[in-house]
């Protein structure tokens, strides 16, 4: 026997190898052990607590401090972090933001930050470089007025352009219910809140919010704990600041019954749904990874999940269903959902309550969970690679209050979950009956959502989260509200005055500067009338034209950089005809303009009408704030070829020039874009040259 | 002055051979593939990949696309793995995959967790031994890849610039068309056409393995040699890709001898005489792989063209050829463009598009490949700015690189970049296993992957400057004038 055993080891492996049948899949490996090794963890004189993952692989190495306080609610400066966080690296008292790009591009180095962190990555070497930029941003950020002003209008551009995104809009409200009153996260920045951050509050915030008392610096890569002790004290050491501010919060409790939130998005062909509810359980939890799992299972991602396999798959009725597991200390949620047909909208809310419910009363199956576990587990492997995982688990590690094998003991935690498991934390968490159902939509979608809330009432909400009081009737008539709107704009000139004046007017030339995000160079966009009706508008920047129009009363053209030039069409022609001159809206009973005043609507925080006009181009809702007449907002809908496309524009600073007011800040919104719009001149009388939009 | 340089950069020099190096173990297998095995254990994760060493100019030039039609043929499946099914078996493993296509390879790659080694070594020798070559894939590959071409080439605006400048450079050597080659051709090819394609290039001896994270080298090693080292040898794969393929009737009109002389799960063991003659035979056959001669044309004047595009704003691309990416005057070409081209305080974007504000975009780069390179100086002209305008300050531009030395900062500015980069390029292991592969097979040996950077940080200025003046070939370029089609 000996000998056999012996003679058998001695066979080399290609002939033991030599009976091989390919269509045999191979079986995996034991899993692999990850090593995630301790951290070093010290604390400075001024209050940092030093966090170090040593990774000698390679000669780099990254700081990431991270701030210690809770977050805070700010009101009616709602969004004041984010503003804040977006200027932390606007330049400093010694450096300007250009010195700052120029000096961390010298090194091949990356710095960023944000509402509670900075983090600065580079090689080795270069350390002190990057580290002397790093901490003058630190303790000498001076948030320059211009860079302010131009990150402030950013805002404005973006908040108009979130109100005709569903998905943002969704986010909103899930915001406000899943967290009580108060909460940090449950507020919502809107117009109102963004007009009160100004360069002062911000510099509160950070002085409030970055202090070295309770914070966190997470030190990876190349570099020893002597090396680091160094670093601090040369670079951090002189850093000063308050205490911080902790308190402890949480998600809001359960509701007594399914609550329906509904969002008005005029002409959606589509809702976004969001089902949610609050989970009471924060990081380092033993239910944590349990509920991770069963989310994968639900819709955490793939095509083989619950919600896919039957909203897509089976029913078709979107491209992707998916939910998500929202766990920290602040409060934890999950939410699952997607975007649907509005034909579809009740459906598909039925069949996401149907699939948790499902969860709650059967038992998953085994091949449903060792596919999850596989894939959760290979994902969480191939994480470990970056430095940015491994930093996010040694500062969850010691913030969290977790033990600290944690993630070394992660995969084995994972493997261990069972059946079982699934249905207890199922049964404990998940709710069909006591949810948030969320709609941004249609509003002829609405009628058949009623039967899903507990009490039959719809909570209606706008864009960002308010109460929306729905739409009263107006109490004056449209040609009132036409002929206050004149005389407003004609500052104040009404009957022979208004008449005397409107005669003396023979042209103007608008000039309105616009900044967009995405372009490096600002726009110039040129408008012009002309008596008797002559109108053209030109858009250029960086030296050339993109776009240009005209129309002489009878005919027009437009030529723009896409698709070259092209004769009016009709029904362009048609509605310039019913809209014109320097006061439009005196004109309308005259020209054909179809025009309704369809009533009183709260637009951001205040009363207006809303008139709705028909050119037989598109469709416009002005808006006229009720105390002043003056017009705040515009949305403007037009349909081409079967595409509807939405654009919102905003109006606000009306100024006098020659006797009639403008308004000196424009922000246009036309799906992902934003235009910030300031005037740049309004010229009454202005010499008109027409060949310049020919 | 002088002395001090030359000590700090004797320093650098050693700093950078003094950085971290690759371990890996290298060998052959009987059958002629290269097999490259880093071990590392910082993730618990693996990259399997294969490189095979054709590309778009090993096409026969009325049959261009097809390397870059493999890359999507191969997701397709094997003999043993249904269509759809690739994806999944590494996606329900916790595992990503991919693949691309150059003018010289082909590179095809899974990241897997480390007890699945042997699942990515079977599922790249299934595709290895006995892809799918049929028309079902065929049929469904065809029109992925021509929505691809619509999308990447036709419908971006100056995207054929590659194509119209390689087919001016290289009129005789494959690098007259690019990869994506011809809609026509890929329709105009039968499956014969693709089935031959696979048996001449999809072959062991064209092949290099490449696995690194943590692995087990000895484990390993006892699956490439059980998946791999049992593929057939020479032509002995076709033999065998045909015993798979046909029935019996046929494979005797071929071969005249019977298949159940043949052992089918220890194919090369054969037993029976005849079939173990004739696998010798097939065997003992190399496979001969069509490899294009190196390029020999050279320019002789200048060639300008107009192009005419759905465009609006006019551009203009001027082209130099470059040497091979393996001679020693590419180091100090790729830092030359690093300097004109690399970042916002670069020349190229300080002057052109910044200053004289000529262009709304402007760049210039280095495209290294194996046989030959060329050097790209590019722009899109800012409204009322004439192309001609643009090209006077590109030729101002390299007059100056040519007759002054770059700055002492901009040197040392380059040199921190490129080793950023390289220290990145070689921070995932998926990068390590593509880098010791391409570098096996047209870098001269797995080897530069740690000696390429002392390469690049032993250029000095004057090497810059000469290589300026030996490539920079204003009598010999190509200059295409991009135009809209309006102004036709």
């Amino acid at each position: 026997m000996k000998n056999f055993i012996i003679g058998l080891c001695l066979i080399s492996p290609s002939i033991l190898f030599g009976q091989l049948d390919r269509s045999i899949k191979p079986k995996a490996g034991i899993a692999p052990t990850i090593n995630i090794k301790d951290s070093e963890v010290f604390k400075t004189s001024n209050g940092i607590t030093v966090i170090l993952s040593e990774n000698h692989k390679l000669p780099r190495v990254t700081f990431d401090l991270v701030m210690g306080s809770t977050p805070k609610a700010y009101n009616k400066l709602a969004g004041l972090s984010d503003v804040a966080g977006s200027l932390i690296l606007s330049g400093t008292k010694n450096r300007t933001k250009d010195e700052i790009d120029g000096e961390i591009d010298y090194i091949g180095a990356s710095l960023n930050a944000d509402n509670n962190s900075i983090s600065m990555s580079c090689l080795t070497k270069h350390m002190d470089k990057g580290l002397s930029v790093m901490s003058d941003v630190l303790m000498n950020v001076n948030f320059p007025e211009d860079e302010v002003n131009r990150i402030i209008k950013q805002f404005e551009s973006s908040l108009i352009s979130a109100k005709s995104d569903g998905g943002t809009i969704a986010k909103n409200v899930m915001s406000k219910v899943i967290y009580p009153m108060g909460h940090p996260y449950g507020e919502v920045m809107t117009e109102a809140t963004l007009s009160n951050i100004n360069r002062t509050a911000i510099i509160d915030y950070y002085n409030d919010v970055f202090t070295p008392n309770g914070s966190y610096l997470v030190v990876i890569g190349d570099i020893t704990k002597a090396e680091v002790e160094k670093a601090v004290n040369n670079y951090f050491s002189e850093w000063t600041g308050g205490n911080i501010y902790n308190t402890m919060l949480t998600s809001n409790k359960l509701n007594d019954g399914n609550r329906v939130f509904f969002v008005n998005k005029p002409g959606a062909v589509q809702s976004v749904v969001y089902i949610s509810f609050p989970i009471d359980i924060k990081a380092g939890h033993e239910d944590y990874l349990k509920l991770k799992v069963l989310n994968g299972i639900l819709g955490g991602g793939g095509f083989g999940t619950r919600l896919m396999q039957n909203l897509r798959e089976d029913k078709a009725y979107t491209y992707g269903c998916y939910s998500s597991l929202n766990v920290n200390q602040n409060g934890s949620y999950l939410s699952a959902g997607g975007n649907f047909r509005n034909e579809v909208t009740d459906s598909a809310i039925t069949q996401i309550l149907f699939e948790i419910e499902k969860l709650i009363t059967e038992d998953v199956l085994q091949s449903e969970l060792s596919l999850t576990k596989s894939s959760m587990a290979g994902g969480f492997a191939r994480s470990l690679e970056s430095p940015a995982t491994v930093a996010r688990f040694a500062l969850s590690i010691i913030k969290d209050d977790l033990p600290k094998d944690y993630y070394q003991t992660y995969l084995q935690k994972l493997d261990a979950v069972s059946i079982a498991d699934l249905k207890m934390v199922a049964k404990k968490y998940f709710t069909s009956t006591k949810a948030n159902i969320i709609v941004v939509g249609n509003e002829e979608v609405v009628e058949k959502l009623k039967a899903f809330d507990s009490d039959k009432k719809i909570e209606k909400l706008d864009a960002f989260a308010n109460e929306v009081v729905d739409r009263i009737p107006a109490d004056i008539s449209a040609e009132e509200l036409l002929s206050k709107y004149t005389s407003v704009i004609a500052d104040g000139s009404e009957g022979k005055a208004l008449a005397k004046k409107m005669k003396k007017t023979k042209s103007y030339e608008e000039v309105i500067e616009y900044t967009m995000e995405q372009m490096p160079f600002p726009m110039t966009s040129t408008k012009v009338w002309m008596k008797p009706s002559f109108e053209g508008t030109k858009m250029e920047g960086n030296g050339m034209a993109f776009q240009k129009s005209y129309f002489d009363g009878t005919t027009g053209a437009e030529w723009n950089m896409q698709t070259g030039s092209k004769t009016m069409t009709d029904e362009a022609i048609s509605s310039k005809k019913k809209s014109f001159g320097i006061i439009p809206e005196m004109n309308y009973s005259l020209s054909g303009m179809n025009f309704e005043l369809i009533g009183i609507e709260n637009f951001n925080g205040k009363a207006c009408y809303v008139l709705k006009l028909d050119d037989g181009d598109s469709e416009t809702y002005d808006y006229f704030d009720k105390e002043t007449f003056y017009k705040v907002q515009t949305i403007s809908i037009k349909t081409v070829e079967g595409e509807t496309q939405e654009s919102t524009i905003g109006y606000s600073n009306y100024k006098v020039f020659g006797g009639f007011l403008f308004p000196t800040n424009i922000n246009v919104s036309i799906g992902e874009m934003n235009l910030s719009g300031t005037l740049k001149s309004m010229t009454i009388n202005a010499k008109v040259d027409i060949s310049k939009f020919k | 002055m002088k002395h001090i340089l030359l000590v700090s950069f004797l320093a650098s020099v050693f700093l950078a051979q003094s950085q971290r190096k690759i371990e890996y173990v290298e060998y052959d297998l009987d059958n002629g593939i290269h097999v490259i095995l880093h071990e590392e254990h910082a993730t618990p994760i693996v990259a399997v990949s294969v490189l095979y060493h054709v590309g778009s100019k090993n096409e026969k030039a009325d049959r261009t696309g097809f390397a870059h039609f493999f890359e999507h043929l191969l997701f397709e499946g094997s003999q043993n793995i249904e269509r759809g099914e690739y994806d999944e078996l590494v996606e329900s493993n916790g595992g990503m995959l991919n693949a691309n296509t150059s003018q010289d390879r082909t590179f095809y790659f899974e990241i897997l967790p480390s007890n699945q080694v042997e699942l990515g070594i079977w599922l790249e020798a299934e595709r290895m031994l006995h892809a799918k070559v049929e028309n079902v894939g065929i049929e469904t590959q065809r029109s992925v890849v021509k929505e691809e071409k619509r999308q990447r080439v036709d419908n971006q605006p100056y995207a054929s610039f590659i194509t119209e400048t390689f087919k001016r450079m290289f009129k005789e050597h494959p690098y007259n068309w690019v990869p994506i080659g011809s809609m026509e051709h890929l329709d105009a090819a039968q499956q014969e056409d693709y089935v031959d394609f696979y048996r001449t290039f999809y072959v062991p001896a064209n092949a290099t393995i490449s696995i690194a994270g943590d692995i087990n080298i000895e484990d390993t090693k006892k699956w490439v040699a059980k998946y791999f080292g049992t593929m057939p040898k020479g032509q002995a794969i076709n033999l065998f890709r045909d015993f798979e393929e046909m029935d019996d009737k046929a494979f005797v009109a071929k071969y005249a001898v019977s298949k159940d002389k043949f052992d089918a799960n220890n194919f090369m063991k054969s037993k029976d005489k005849a079939a173990a003659a004739l696998l010798s035979k097939y065997a003992n056959t190399p496979i001969e792989i069509p490899r294009p001669e190196k390029v020999t044309e050279k320019l002789d004047g200048v060639i300008k063209d107009v192009v005419y595009d759905n465009i609006q704003l006019p551009a203009i691309f001027m082209s130099y050829q470059f040497p091979e990416n393996t001679h020693k005057d590419m180091y100090a070409l790729e830092m030359m463009n690093e300097v004109l081209s690399g970042g916002a305080s670069s020349r190229i974007n300080k002057t052109l598009v910044e200053r004289k504000q000529m262009a709304s975009f402007a760049f210039s780069f280095a495209y290294g490949l194996e046989d030959a390179g060329l050097g790209i100086f590019a722009a899109i002209a800012a409204k009322d700015k004439s192309l001609d305008d643009i090209q006077t300050e590109f030729d101002a531009q390299i007059e100056l690189i040519k007759n002054e030395l770059i700055t002492q900062e901009e040197f040392e500015k380059i040199r921190n970049q490129f080793e950023n980069q390289f220290i990145s390029s070689n921070a995932s292991i998926a990068g390590i296993a593509e880098n010791l592969a391409d570098n096996h097979v047209y870098s001269g040996g797995a080897e530069k992957i740690n000696t390429e950077l002392a390469n690049y940080l032993s250029v000095t200025r004057e090497d810059i400057q000469r290589v300026a003046k030996k490539y920079l070939t204003q009598d010999a370029r190509i200059i295409l004038h991009y135009l809209p089609i309006e102004s036709k």
